[in-house]
């Protein structure tokens, strides 16, 4: 017999259609249709965004997250206007209030769910470049120049890969084509569609997924090209096996959201799956700790990876460290010990696990931190051998491009990733297994809320619409490569400096 | 002592009137730097520097070549062109001349006016530092003085600050270190060029340091035959990479001392701080001189004793300050009262040298942190000379004595006796001194002692001397020869072992020399009894027997001899295929390696000289040679290497692997199946991530053994040092027959050992030099014992039950079972086939033997209400705390 097993399969790259997978998708605008609607069947013909759909003769419910808005249905040649017996109504979506958070706003959330459905920007007036914190990323624009870029620069051929390994040594090259991988969100912590769908996707785009710190389950055996294995203070999971069979080993020193702090997974949460690919024991709680007990300082990590070069020794190794103030000397040591890339995790991230009074209040912001490191490192005559990589909080296309600019070579995402799975950020990640989108969750019922070649295609949509962002950006600045960006803070305006400055949408050249 | 507030009140008043108002923006560290590699030692006789040289350049990868320095103590004037008083009585200052043509306006400035000088001169180099392999910045241009204050001067001096009446002595020590500080502010730490610094004034204390590894110190400045009682070493590791002058490397100096730190304070700006508020401004910007600083203040300024200086650097806390004696409590407390702030907060660990003029004694200190968080080690020879050292690795340590051993045969290559320090604690201090006094003789003798001023020792047996000719013992001869045999030909090294375990007592050196040697000319011979010589010198090396008159270092140093001896004439890899079990490789033929062929089953590899790490170290050619087929491996003479047994990969159930000489770190990380022997002690990082296989351990064990550890089965047969078993998961055993430091089995996530989940043994015990076994009278020291775990169990031998609550963080006394008894005993059974420390013994108390449940006491994890609880609020860190305050 034969048969297809997309579980070990790389998908295609390319945008398909998905749409959500409830019912109804949650839209900024509610469209009512009453019980007067006599389904004439106008509204379908007028509407632009097939809102409006007639199965057989009957109207069916409406899609109203497609709606453009309350302008377009007042319009003379659209729906309330057209329709005989003034039965539709539309309206905001009450429930945009309760949505989201300052940093991740209802409309961050609704146009990256648009992304990943269909791999394009929102039609509509959703917000898609920046959330409503008023600090960060979020006070930067890009000041595009009035005229447009040389006539010979065509979008498509804008090269957007990064390289992974600059030192010229003896371990793997690897360029990917896109400046984004995938951040660790261990087994455990996620559900195994939710780590193969990410996995999946970036495969799909040539880049890397990180497994986190729970361990390297069998199911991701198929993608070992495309995986970083991550060697984290609790060591879970961490098998000479696991290291040797990946082309990037990451060390995890801290995290952005609690530097300082380790993790726990309660008793609960270690459920047998989750005990045997950490190599522990179902029901005990296990604790990471805050320090890598073998490294307490920088002769130490150099040993630590001279011992990861040991086992494996093709492998390049990234370091992930958070932010402190003296971020820019730890992420020089860090070449001088050998790490391939630097990986700096600012404090803007963290899922609903990380403890609020952790999250945002103790790393340097990475605005701060990429720029002061970046510097530093040209300073030291070694930037051009370093891959800098920046992550903790850079939810959009934006983002990644502000983060370059500012003096990264590239950007790992992880919340974005699950908002593509439609992720709601109720913060409830933490607390047992009940994640309501079955996302966050190991519990056998909710895992099923979702299907993998569903979630890959979403995440797939979204790197797609990111990279055709990037694009669009670099076009309007006049680079032919993604590399040309690092460090140019040239290109950037901070409202809190330059009030006057142009927007910097760019939604009409991408959908 | 000498101490007198009025005298401290003056010098500090008098320092912060001439500094002017704190800048407080100035308490900025320019320079992050982890640790680094530290290593010295004292010796009664005066020793070359080229003896620094060798664990200088083990420990390379301890540094990064950006920063090296050196420092002696108690020179030996020939070379120096003083006389020995003058030696004694003038200050003795090296100038680092960034800028060589500041040299006569600094003269003319800093030293013409008040000093007389007795000798001066430009230190002698070598000529192009280029010629030093490695070097690649040019040293500075040091000049050297032996100076005096002029009295008129000092005169002048003692009036401007008040300090009549007292010793002019303390008062022209005050006047040069003064002088020091406005010549380092002037030349040195204000902005624009920074041209000169002073890397040392005191008296008989040199300091030399550049830009490169500390061993190009010895070479660029050609100290190779200067001699001196104590030397120290350090190889910086700053993370900053363009490094172009020395002033940041250590070692750093107060008045009459020395100190190289490995290490990195939290509270860098607490304690600068402290220090501005009584009058002293850090110039360097580096925690080394932060550490030096407070030194200098508590010992010259408030006069304290050792143990005071000690006491203010590394509190003693939790359960060892409770063990203390009440006065000591009293006197402990108000010295932490005062000084906590200012004590380092952070890893440390520093090597300090110093000259006590008023006692003419040159000292070695070492001193741990109170979390213990650096790796130490500590150790001492005494023989015809006594020797002690202090070094990060114990592999430097055995690099020094071979060094000095293979130049002058009074010294040894393995020490009488090695130990870690236990940081803060109330048995040690967590600090050991090494003492070069004079005696009436003219000789001098050295002494170790701990914080406390006990002395440490060894039993004074006759030392080896290895340069005698070995004669045949015609008394002895046949008999020996007839037993040796005999035990080969039946393959029992067990035999041979107990012939000398029954009869070395009696014999001389000679005898004992010579049976070895025996045992050497009979592998050579005979191909079938060559396997069981080997199993019987190891035997020898990792047990002990009754030695007599005799030292265990010097059996330890006969029969490693011999053994490499043997192994180095096994045939070679590159010689064909012999019919032979055994091949030889070594770092030059290392390229021939090949699959075995024939009979071969033994890759024997004489690890001599293969670097540490990367892709030309032993380790990376052990796993390149199990991919080709190998399965047993002996490595002999190892010099530090580290990480053997990894990159093997999964499932090597049928590989072992025997390593000899001094292994180094993370040897076993990651071993699935395998089985690994280490004969003699082990450093730091052992079996990290362990996952299943066997680790025989012979001896001590460093740092964070087993951390991270999921399986496997382990045996040590000392101590462990700080943190073994930390965040060790799933079914990790280990049973160690020694003690640990501290922080046993922290966060043990190991389920419950009765169904198939983790556990640790401790036997607490030690042996004397005759293998006799002395249970501890606590069999864990340390304030935590199985802090935050989650699961696991420790079996704990205290018969008197010394273990109490207060030690135990997050576990709980249990009742042994009799479930447990036969869960434990095969370990333990096992246990005695490693280490001939039999169960029977084990149960004993006081020559009576005890049923299993009145020896040995199980500590399991207790459930935490905090990691049953889901915490209420998002804001779980607040959570734990109330649900602990609620506890």
């Amino acid at each position: 017999m034969r048969y297809r097993n997309i579980w070990s399969e790389v998908p295609p790259r390319k945008v398909i259609a998905t749409p959500s997978r409830f019912r109804r998708g949650i839209g900024k605008y509610t469209v009512v249709v009453s019980d007067a609607c006599n389904h004439c069947l106008k509204c379908v013909v007028v509407c632009p965004e097939s809102v409006f759909r007639a199965r057989g003769s009957k109207l069916e419910p409406p899609q109203d997250h497609l709606c453009l808005g309350i302008e377009c249905s007042k319009k003379s040649n659209r729906c309330m206007a057209n329709c005989p017996v003034s039965a539709i109504r539309v309206g905001v979506n009450p429930s945009v209030k309760a949505l989201g958070d300052r940093r991740w706003t209802a409309d961050l959330l609704m146009s990256t769910w648009r992304m990943a459905e269909t791999g394009s920007l929102p039609k509509n007036d959703l917000e898609y470049r920046i959330g409503g914190s008023q600090g960060g990323f979020d006070r930067l624009r890009f000041a595009f120049p009035k005229r447009l870029p040389k006539p010979d620069l065509d979008k498509n051929d804008i090269d957007t890969s990064i390289t992974l390994n600059r030192r010229n040594d003896a371990c793997e090259r690897i360029d990917i084509p896109i400046p984004v991988y995938g951040g660790g969100m261990s087994f455990g912590s996620i559900s195994q569609v939710t780590m193969l769908s990410r996995i999946r996707a970036y495969a799909a785009w040539g880049s890397f997924c990180c497994t986190g710190e729970g361990g390297y389950p069998e199911i991701l055996y198929p993608f070992d090209d495309h995986i970083i294995t991550q060697v984290a203070t609790g060591l879970f999971g961490v098998r000479e096996e696991t290291i040797q069979r990946v082309k990037i080993v990451e060390f995890k020193y801290a995290q952005g959201a609690k530097p300082g702090l380790g993790g726990h997974l309660l008793g609960d949460k270690v459920t047998p799956a989750v005990a045997r690919i950490r190599e522990t024991v179902p029901g005990s709680s296990l604790f990471s700790p805050f320090p890598f007990h073998s490294v307490y300082s920088v002769e130490d990590h150099k040993k630590h990876i001279d011992w990861i070069k040991t086992v494996n020794k093709r492998g390049l190794v990234s370091v992930k460290v958070s932010t402190p103030s003296d971020v820019d000397m730890v992420a020089v040591g860090s070449y001088y010990a050998g790490a391939h890339i630097v990986h700096l995790d600012g404090s803007y991230g963290g899922t609903g696990a990380a403890p609020d009074v952790a999250k945002k209040n103790i790393a340097m912001p990475i605005e701060y931190a990429i720029p002061k490191v970046h510097k530093f490192l040209v300073d030291e005559g070694i930037r051009d051998e370093i891959c800098l990589i920046a992550s903790g909080g850079a939810r959009t296309a934006y983002d990644v491009a502000k983060a370059i600019a500012l003096g990264a070579d590239g950007v790992v995402t992880g919340t974005s990733d699950l908002v593509a799975l439609e992720c709601v950020r109720c913060h409830n990640c933490e607390s047992g297994r009940g994640c309501a989108r079955g996302i966050a969750t190991t519990d056998a019922e909710l895992v099923g809320l979702m299907d993998l070649e569903w979630g890959t295609r979403r995440i797939i949509n979204m790197l797609w619409c990111w990279r055709d962002q990037l694009r669009e950006i670099l076009y309007r600045l006049g680079m032919r490569s993604i590399r040309e960006l690092v460090g140019r803070t040239d290109v950037l305006a901070h409202l809190d400096y330059n009030s006057n400055v142009q927007d910097d949408d760019v939604r009409e050249a991408i959908y | 002592m000498k101490y007198d507030g009025s005298f401290a009140d003056k010098i500090i008043a008098n320092r912060r009137r001439e500094r002017g108002p704190i800048d407080s923006k100035r308490n900025v560290k320019t320079a992050d730097e982890g640790g680094c590699g530290v290593t010295g030692f004292a010796c009664s006789i005066p020793v070359a520097g080229r003896h620094i040289f060798e664990p200088s350049i083990r420990m390379h990868n301890r540094g990064n070549g950006k920063g090296g320095g050196i420092a002696a103590v108690g020179i030996n004037p020939d070379r120096l062109g003083v006389s020995q008083d003058e030696l004694d009585s003038h200050y003795m200052l090296h100038v680092a001349l960034l800028e060589p043509s500041c040299l006569p306006g600094l003269k003319e400035t800093c030293f013409d006016p008040y000093f007389d000088v007795a000798k001066e001169e430009l230190l002698e180099h070598v000529r192009d530092y280029r010629d030093i392999e490695g070097l690649e910045i040019r040293p500075p241009e040091v000049w050297r003085a032996f100076v005096r204050v002029k009295p008129a001067a000092l005169e002048k001096f003692i009036k401007e600050t008040g300090l009549r009446g007292i010793d002019p002595r303390q008062a022209e020590d005050e006047f040069v270190s003064r002088n020091t500080f406005r010549l380092n502010k002037q030349l040195y730490s204000s902005l624009g060029e920074k041209q000169a610094f002073v890397l040392s004034h005191g008296r008989n204390v040199m300091i030399l340091k550049i830009v490169g590894y500390a061993e190009h110190v010895v070479q660029y400045y050609q100290l190779e035959d200067l001699q001196a009682h104590v030397w120290i070493a350090h190889q910086r590791y700053p993370t900053r990479g363009r490094v172009w002058h020395p002033g940041g490397a250590h070692p750093f100096t107060g008045l009459n001392e020395a100190l190289v730190h490995n290490g990195d304070f939290a509270n860098y700006y607490a304690t600068s701080d402290y220090l501005r508020q009584r009058g002293m401004e850090p110039l360097f910007m580096t925690d080394t001189e932060v550490s030096v600083m407070l030194f200098d203040l508590w010992n010259r300024v408030y006069g304290y004793p050792l143990e005071v200086i000690i006491e203010a650097f590394a509190p003693t806390t939790e359960l060892d300050f409770d063990l203390l004696p009440p006065e000591k409590q009293r006197l402990y407390d108000s010295i932490q009262t005062t000084h906590v702030h200012a004590s380092p907060d952070g890893p440390w660990f520093f090597i300090i040298a110093r000259n006590i003029p008023e006692t003419q004694t040159y000292q070695l200190i070492g001193i741990t942190d109170t979390a213990m968080l650096r790796p130490q080690v500590f150790s001492l020879y005494d023989g015809d000379v006594q020797i002690g050292l202090v070094c990060s690795e114990k592999q430097a340590i055995d690099a020094t004595l071979r060094s000095l051993a293979d130049e002058d045969p009074r010294f040894s290559p393995v020490a009488d006796k090695y130990w870690n320090a236990r940081g803060g604690s109330f048995d040690d201090g967590g600090a050991f001194m090494f003492s070069v006094q004079p005696l009436e003789n003219g000789g001098r003798e050295l002494v170790c002692q701990n914080k406390f001023g006990e002395f440490v020792s060894v039993s004074s047996r006759k030392p080896l001397d290895i340069t005698k000719a070995v004669r045949k013992p015609e008394q002895q001869a046949r008999d020996i020869d007839s037993a040796l045999e005999d035990a080969l030909e039946r393959g029992d090294a067990g035999r041979v072992f107990q012939y000398f375990r029954t009869h070395t007592s009696w014999w001389d050196y000679n005898t004992l020399r010579w049976a070895v040697g025996r045992m050497g000319r009979m592998a050579s011979k005979s191909a079938q009894a060559l396997p069981h010589v080997l199993d019987a010198l190891t035997l020898l090396i990792d047990r002990r027997i009754p030695l007599g008159d005799k030292k265990n270092s010097a059996l330890v140093r006969i029969v490693t001899n011999q053994l490499y001896e043997i192994l180095r004439t096994m045939p070679r890899i590159t010689g064909g295929a012999l019919l032979h079990h055994y091949a030889l490789i070594d770092a030059d033929t290392r390229h021939h390696l090949r699959p075995p062929i024939a009979m071969e089953t033994t890759l024997i590899v004489d690890a001599r000289y293969f670097s540490p790490e990367g892709d030309d170290c032993d380790a990376s050619l052990l796993s390149d040679a199990h991919k080709m087929g190998w399965k047993k491996f002996i490595v002999f003479d190892l010099r530090g290497q580290r990480f053997q047994g990894c990159g093997f990969g999964p499932k090597t159930d049928d590989i072992r692997i025997d390593l000899y000489g001094s292994s180094g770190d993370y040897v076993a990380s990651g071993i699935d199946g395998m089985e690994i022997h280490i004969h003699g002690n082990a450093q730091d990082q052992i079996g990290q991530i362990m996952k299943k296989g066997t680790l025989v351990i012979h001896g001590d064990v460093g740092q964070c053994f087993l951390y991270g550890a999921k399986g496997g089965t382990t045996f040590v047969l000392g101590n462990a040092a700080g943190r073994p078993l930390i965040n060790a998961a799933g079914r990790p055993k280990a049973v160690i027959n020694g003690t640990a430091l501290d922080f046993l089995a922290e966060s043990f996530m190991a389920g419950d050992p009765l169904a198939g989940g983790g556990f640790v043994i401790v036997n607490g015990l030690t042996r004397d030099e005759d293998g006799t076994i002395i249970f501890l009278d606590r069999p864990y020291p340390g304030s935590n014992l199985f802090s935050l775990a989650s699961g696991g169990a420790l079996y704990i031998r205290d018969p008197d039950k010394k273990v109490v609550n207060e030690q135990l963080n997050g576990g709980e006394f249990r009742e042994l079972s009799d479930a447990d008894w036969n869960l434990i005993r095969p370990c333990l059974l096992e246990n005695e086939g490693h280490f001939g420390i039999k169960v029977e013994d084990l149960l004993s108390v006081d020559g009576v033997k005890r049923t299993p449940r009145e020896v040995y006491r199980k500590i399991e994890a207790v459930p935490l209400a905090v990691l049953r609880k889901i915490p209420e609020t998002d804001d779980s860190v607040w959570a734990t705390e109330k649900a602990r305050a609620a506890l």
